[in-house]
């Protein structure tokens, strides 16, 4: 046998087999270490010995399966049709028109300034927009969802629908 | 041996790349699952951590208190069935 046909590679088949069993060997150090930090993690944050709690206590976060209460037995729509007092204006507000509402009322929020900012290119022409802004305080909350549309159509007319590429050339007329 | 160390390098960088060493990882991980080694290591862990207490424990007491009764807990059913993959992968890889 000629020592170029022993095989096509440089080793035989003892080699072979102690070349597995290294990589085997850093396989299962990679699943020992992987299993310790795993370990190490849970006690560091408090739960590896959560499974020893006793039944007792464990019967405390059984899953709650009764109507109108969620998994934790929390009731979860208590909330919804609640009044709350507006602390600027001192207003009752319904829970689900209390977001826009402090919007509004505090002039923060994106609409606020949007609105401000169309009140002062129209305010140009008229002044009575100022005078009247408890008033449109009230309008803007149900036409809250509108106006957000319609600046929204606005800005879609803008684009040129037919050349999406165009903002793109236009980057380069600009160096 | 030059030549050996040379294409054992080789081996090895086939292996990750072509993700094989991933999948090996993934089998032994079931495998010692399954076969109860996880508990049974986690088992030694418990013991180490009330040795040398929750609060103080650190990766190095565990890996040390652990990875080598760990190595020799693997069955030996597992490690034929990964030598096999193994050497199959070598068989197939090695020119």
């Amino acid at each position: 046998m000629k020592m170029e046909d022993v095989s096509l590679s440089s080793m035989d088949n003892s080699k072979m087999e102690g070349f597995a069993q290294d990589i085997l060997s850093d396989l299962v150090e990679d699943a020992c270490l992987g299993l310790c930090f795993e370990v190490h993690r849970a006690v560091k944050q408090g739960y590896f010995f959560l499974d020893d709690t006793d039944q007792e206590s464990m019967k405390d976060f059984e899953i709650v399966d009764q109507p109108g209460v969620d998994i934790f037995g929390q009731v979860y729509n208590q909330w919804k049709n609640k009044e709350c007092v507006c602390p600027n204006c001192s207003r009752s507000i319904a829970a689900s028109r209390f977001a826009p509402h402090l919007e509004k009322c505090l002039g923060m929020g994106r609409n606020s300034s949007r609105i401000a900012s169309r009140r002062i290119a129209s305010g140009n022409n008229t002044n009575k927009s100022e005078s009247d802004q408890e008033d449109n305080d009230d309008v803007n909350d149900n036409d809250w969802s509108y106006g957000a549309e319609k600046k929204a159509k606005k800005r879609k007319s803008d684009k040129n629908p037919n050349s999406p590429r165009r903002s793109k050339s236009m980057k380069h007329k600009n160096d | 041996m030059n030549k050996e160390s040379q294409m054992r390098a080789a081996i090895n960088q086939k292996l990750i790349e072509m993700g094989e060493r991933e999948r090996l990882k993934e089998l032994l991980r079931a495998k010692l699952i399954e076969c109860g080694w996880r508990d049974q290591v986690k088992a030694l862990c418990k013991e180490v951590i009330k040795e040398k207490g929750l609060e103080n424990v650190t990766v190095e007491d565990l890996v040390a208190g652990v990875t080598p009764k760990g190595r020799a807990l693997v069955p030996d059913s597992v490690k034929k069935e990964l030598l096999q993959r193994i050497k199959a992968f070598l068989a197939q890889h090695s020119t």
